[in-house]
């Protein structure tokens, strides 16, 4: 038999599971349908958790920044604890050289109006021990959380499955069909769903959804890789520490990492050292394209781990428990999401593209997708963000 | 299912008890060995579920009723055994 829903989402992962909740919440009948056994089998499942503001730049600094106020108090509000950690976040230095770059940092920071705060070696290696004898310089600030991404996933899914919302797992779509310029239904190897609004949250493979209603979705996935330890004391004072290349090798500007002589820059290696709760740390990543691989590499590894030593050298004698690899929905055209409606069809919505930071802005996505469908304005602008930024690079390419 | 003692411990390392587990798959409809894992944090120890691992399938296959070769299995990474990080960073050859 068919279904029906106001709202179908393709992806449970975090950004579709949010955007099930935010919905489901202003009343609308939702079905999220996703093609593994449950949430988090895509980059949802495979990332570190962390949500550093000061990584950000405008225009998805603001999106962020809202999207941490709303992490305070999820937990609460969805009934569910998803482990939120005011870890706040140490941008870091080893290199003499980026000590002026650092203090420029700082002042942009501030003008952004965050809270940061500039800290010169002696200090920080008093504040934390951990801290390797090479650090330079660092920048902290504390409105930056940790939280697990798996009960943030899970949490968003009960929550939504509680207001009325339907998930169907293990379900692919296999076909969209549309009359002339609406979706009118989602064809899946369970069955038919008739639906007002279709959304297309499916990471890294949202290129797929879009190929079916002729629409090239500019996103490719980007693999990260991340090598988790077994527990150690808890750091003194920071918890969540960034290397500040990774400043460098995320930001939009895969010329700089094509060029670098440097093969750590090349394979995309700059750390984030976080350390949950249970005193284990999982030091991150690394950005290369391997289509849809997501082993983990033996060259990439050894970088990632030479590199945390660096930064927090008792770090060497601690285990290796586990390594693991996911897929980043990347927007090869500039990096940023693409949150948005298109023109035809119509009642087609776009959420994806949101590279390494789907954890920090799952919550505002949802938000902000779920005022789209129901209100058709958000409450945040959007723009920058729009599908329609894309048809002059089309051009460009064809031309 | 006949009553029984439920607080055993499932995973050594993370100190997990069966009833947990079994919580775990009720409360969140769970049906793969992984997400037990994720919400319970039974198998992301030092063994990574080699000890634990049957035991979580087996309790799940009861829990869903269906047998344990039916169900998808942990996922496995590398590496095989705990290994210190500083013999990660080691180069492998000296021609790298």
């Amino acid at each position: 038999m068919n279904k029906t829903a106001d709202v179908t989402v393709v992806g449970g992962g975090v950004i579709g599971c949010s955007i099930a909740y935010y919905l489901a919440k202003k009343g609308a009948d939702v079905i999220v349908v996703e093609k593994n056994k449950g949430p988090s089998f895509g980059a949802s499942g495979t990332n570190q958790g962390a949500c550093p503001l000061q990584l950000f730049e405008p225009p998805v600094l603001e999106l962020a920044r809202q999207s941490l106020k709303l992490y305070k108090n999820l937990s609460e509000e969805i009934g569910y604890d998803i482990e939120y950690d005011n870890v706040g976040a140490l941008v870091c230095s080893v290199d003499e050289k980026q000590y002026s770059d650092m203090k420029k940092h700082v002042e942009k920071k501030k003008k952004q109006g965050i809270n940061v705060r500039l800290i010169e070696r002696e200090e920080l290696l008093k504040l934390e021990p951990t801290l390797g004898e090479n650090v330079v310089v660092g920048v902290e600030e504390w409105e930056s959380c940790g939280v697990n991404p798996f009960k943030v996933n899970y949490g968003f899914a009960c929550a939504a499955r509680r207001l009325g919302a339907r998930f169907l797992f293990s379900t692919e779509v296999g076909k969209i069909e549309k009359d002339k310029d609406k979706v009118t239904s989602v064809a899946t190897d369970k069955g038919k769903i008739i639906t007002n609004f279709l959304v297309n949250a499916a990471g890294a493979w949202s290129p797929q959804i879009g190929k079916m209603l002729g629409l090239v979705i500019p996103v490719k996935p980007r693999r990260g890789q991340i090598i988790v330890t077994e527990p150690t004391p808890l750091n003194k004072r920071w918890r969540c520490i960034s290397d500040a290349d990774y400043l460098l090798t995320t930001a939009f500007d895969l010329k700089a990492t094509e060029v670098s002589k440097d093969k750590r820059i090349k394979l995309g290696v700059a750390g984030v050292y976080l350390q949950e709760s249970t005193g284990n740390w999982t030091i991150g990543s690394s950005r290369d394209f391997a289509d849809y691989n997501t082993n983990v590499t033996m060259q990439t590894i050894r970088y990632i781990a030479k590199r945390a030593i660096k930064f927090i050298p008792k770090l060497k004698d601690v285990s290796c428990i586990r390594t693991f690899a996911g897929l980043r929905p990347f927007c090869y055209v500039d990096g940023l999401p693409i949150l948005s409606k298109v023109d035809n069809p119509q009642n087609f919505v776009i959420a994806t593209g949101h590279a390494g930071e789907g954890i920090t802005l799952a919550p505002i996505t949802g938000k902000l997708i779920s005022e789209l469908i129901v209100e058709n304005k958000t409450s945040l602008p959007i723009d920058a963000f729009s599908f329609s930024r894309f048809k002059n690079a089309y051009l460009q390419n064809l031309g | 299912m006949q009553e029984r003692k439920v607080n055993n411990i499932v995973c050594r390392c993370e100190e997990v008890t069966e009833q947990e587990i079994r919580d775990a798959i009720r409360k969140f409809n769970l049906t793969t060995v992984d997400e037990v894992k994720r919400l319970t944090r039974a198998g992301m120890g030092l063994c990574q579920g080699r000890t634990c691992g049957s035991l979580m399938e087996k309790i799940l296959s009861e829990e869903i009723n269906k047998k344990v070769s039916e169900l998808l299995p942990l996922k496995k990474r590398p590496p095989v055994r705990p290994i210190k990080i500083k013999l990660l960073a080691k180069k492998e050859r000296e021609s790298e």
